[in-house]
């Protein structure tokens, strides 16, 4: 993750157009690699979506980053007090809640999961389907302007 | 002979209680002009909020930094009208011209302001009035288009799509702008060739700051990346605080944000114990705090001028942009002193790189502190001012201050 392009600070050529091209590479292809499919990441562009809206590989890529982030964790898991003060106390009231709601929020989030996935299934399937209509529509356009074009001076 | 006489129109007085890049750039070039000879009459309102345009100041004349800044109350305002339509705006609805003009009219207007306007005009060389989408600055432009020089403070928005100001643009008698890109956007917008334009900008004294002044003052021990200015989803200040607590996740490496300025902070609940809203400060702690950052962040796509930018650049510290922010990569650019991120994964690699290259980061600070003490220094601004205000307000009598020799194209 924290690796960077080595560049050679100060030498012939180093401007900020170059340092941020080869950065941006080194992004572009650890992106390719899934290094950034987290979910961590799909909730940071949460504001950022807007201005992206014109980047086709991103769209591809905030899926995938939601696809990481759809499932809401419903294990059981380890109740902890950090309050000493009846700290005990607290932890068996919290289980005990837990126990005594679990059959109905396990059916609401199990629910909840079963949408989130079909959506982003759906939302996948739309950008795939967008895509190879759109490839198809500019190899059709390329043969017609090939078919079209005068042959020779 | 008296000296030409200019007016100055903008809504606030930067520095009586308000703050803005606009406010404080009309300001600064009307001080600049009267300290080089020309009589300023800088025309304002009563108001400090640019959220409720109340009438805080008492009206009256005062003598500031040799202006006379007159400060006017703000009209009645209706409100609702204002919100409804400023959101239709927002939302890229359609708005009829009968709407647009009453969106002008209940932003903020000063029927005292325009009618000593109206009475002075012919005192007047010229009208300089900005940023383009206030009522006020907007109506003075309309009553006296041969006078006005627009500074408009153009950003790629849907204020500026609006039917009202291609009329605005394409009236006043020339524009002066804050940068290239400004110009571009204008020219792409509204059509306007660039012999009724010149590039202006303002100028920024030197400064001496002390790195480690701020942290040691503020009890900082990890490094630091900087914010200044107001805090509000428009300037991206949200999306810099999720930026940030996302790269302290993943990377796992401690760096801190640091907020100068006022407006309230949206930051994710992990991020709060590393960050530090210094609110208001004073302009040498502002620098010190600069000089101390790794990076001066200005998340805004919004922006005519990135004044503050220029000023991190001259503490030595560069920049971090949005890349979709074309006045601030072009500053970058200009000055070979900043980066500039498409999304996430860009601002993670460039953060890294700025922490894992102290040399660079070096490189890239000294690089904009020689590029604005060169290109922003006062005097070549004011000379810029003034090379502008001949080429698109001809002088009419002949000026008590020392006549500029024009050099090369401006």
């Amino acid at each position: 993750m924290t690796d960077t392009p080595a560049l050679s600070i100060g030498a012939p050529g180093f401007d900020v157009d170059r340092l941020v091209a080869d950065l941006q590479a080194t992004v572009d292809r650890k992106m390719a690699d899934g290094l950034y499919a987290d979910a961590r990441v799909a909730r940071a562009e949460r504001t950022n979506l807007v201005h992206l809206r014109a980047s086709d590989d991103f769209i591809a890529f905030y899926l995938t980053c939601l696809r990481e982030a759809v499932f809401v964790d419903i294990s059981d898991y380890e109740i902890h007090e950090r309050r000493r003060f009846l700290g005990p106390l607290l932890v068996a009231f919290k289980k005990t809640v837990w126990k005594l709601l679990k059959f109905y929020t396990y059916r609401l989030w199990s629910q909840q999961n079963q949408v989130n996935g079909l959506v982003v299934t759906a939302l996948e399937g739309m950008e795939d389907q967008t895509a190879s209509k759109l490839a198809a529509l500019e190899q059709r356009i390329a043969e017609l302007e090939a078919q079209t074009r005068p042959h020779g001076p | 002979m008296a000296p030409d006489r200019l007016a100055f129109v903008c809504p606030r007085f930067a520095g009586e209680g308000a703050v803005g890049g606009a406010e404080t750039l009309l300001k600064n070039l009307a001080t600049h002009a009267a300290a080089r000879g020309f009589a300023v009459d800088f025309l304002t309102t009563c108001a400090q909020s640019h959220y409720t345009w109340e009438n805080t100041l008492p009206p009256g004349r005062k003598t500031i930094d040799g202006m006379n800044v007159h400060f006017f109350p703000v009209d009645e305002r209706n409100t609702a009208d204002f919100l409804r339509i400023q959101q239709a705006i927002d939302r890229g609805h359609p708005v009829s011209p009968d709407d647009e003009l009453r969106w002008l009219r209940n932003g903020v207007c000063s029927s005292a302001l325009m009618a000593h306007l109206d009475r002075r005009v012919a005192d007047y060389r010229a009208i300089l009035t900005g940023p383009y989408l206030f009522g006020l600055a907007w109506f003075a432009a309309a009553a006296h288009p041969e006078k006005t020089l627009l500074i408009p403070c153009l950003h790629d928005e849907p204020f500026a799509r609006l039917a009202c100001m291609k009329q605005l643009f394409r009236d006043v008698a020339g524009c002066l702008f804050n940068s290239q890109a400004e110009r571009e956007l204008a020219a792409e917008l509204f059509g306007i060739p660039d012999t009724r334009s010149r590039i202006v900008g303002m100028g920024l004294d030197p400064f001496d700051a002390d790195p480690s002044a701020f942290a040691a003052r503020r009890g900082l021990s990890a490094p630091y990346v900087l914010y200044s200015g107001r805090r509000e989803p428009l300037k991206g200040t949200p999306l810099l605080c999720d930026y940030l607590n996302t790269f302290r996740e993943r990377t796992r490496r401690d760096i801190h944000l640091v907020f100068t300025g006022s407006g309230a902070i949206d930051a994710p609940p992990a991020l709060r114990p590393h960050l530090l809203d210094a609110g208001f400060v004073s302009e040498q702690e502002k620098h010190d705090a600069m000089a101390g950052a790794l990076a001066f962040i200005h998340p805004s796509v919004n922006e005519s001028f990135g004044i503050v930018l220029l000023e991190a650049f001259l503490a030595g510290t560069p920049g971090l942009v949005h890349a979709q922010s074309r006045v601030l990569v072009h500053q970058c650019r200009a000055a070979r002193a900043g980066l500039w991120f498409r999304h996430y994964p860009d601002f993670e690699t460039q953060l890294l790189f700025l922490l894992d290259h102290p040399d660079a980061r070096a490189e890239l600070g000294k690089r904009g502190r020689d590029f604005v003490a060169r290109e922003y220094a006062w005097p070549a601004i004011e000379q810029k001012f003034l090379q502008a205000l001949d080429a698109l307000r001809p002088v009419r009598s002949p000026p008590e201050h020392p006549q500029p020799q024009p050099k090369g194209t401006p």
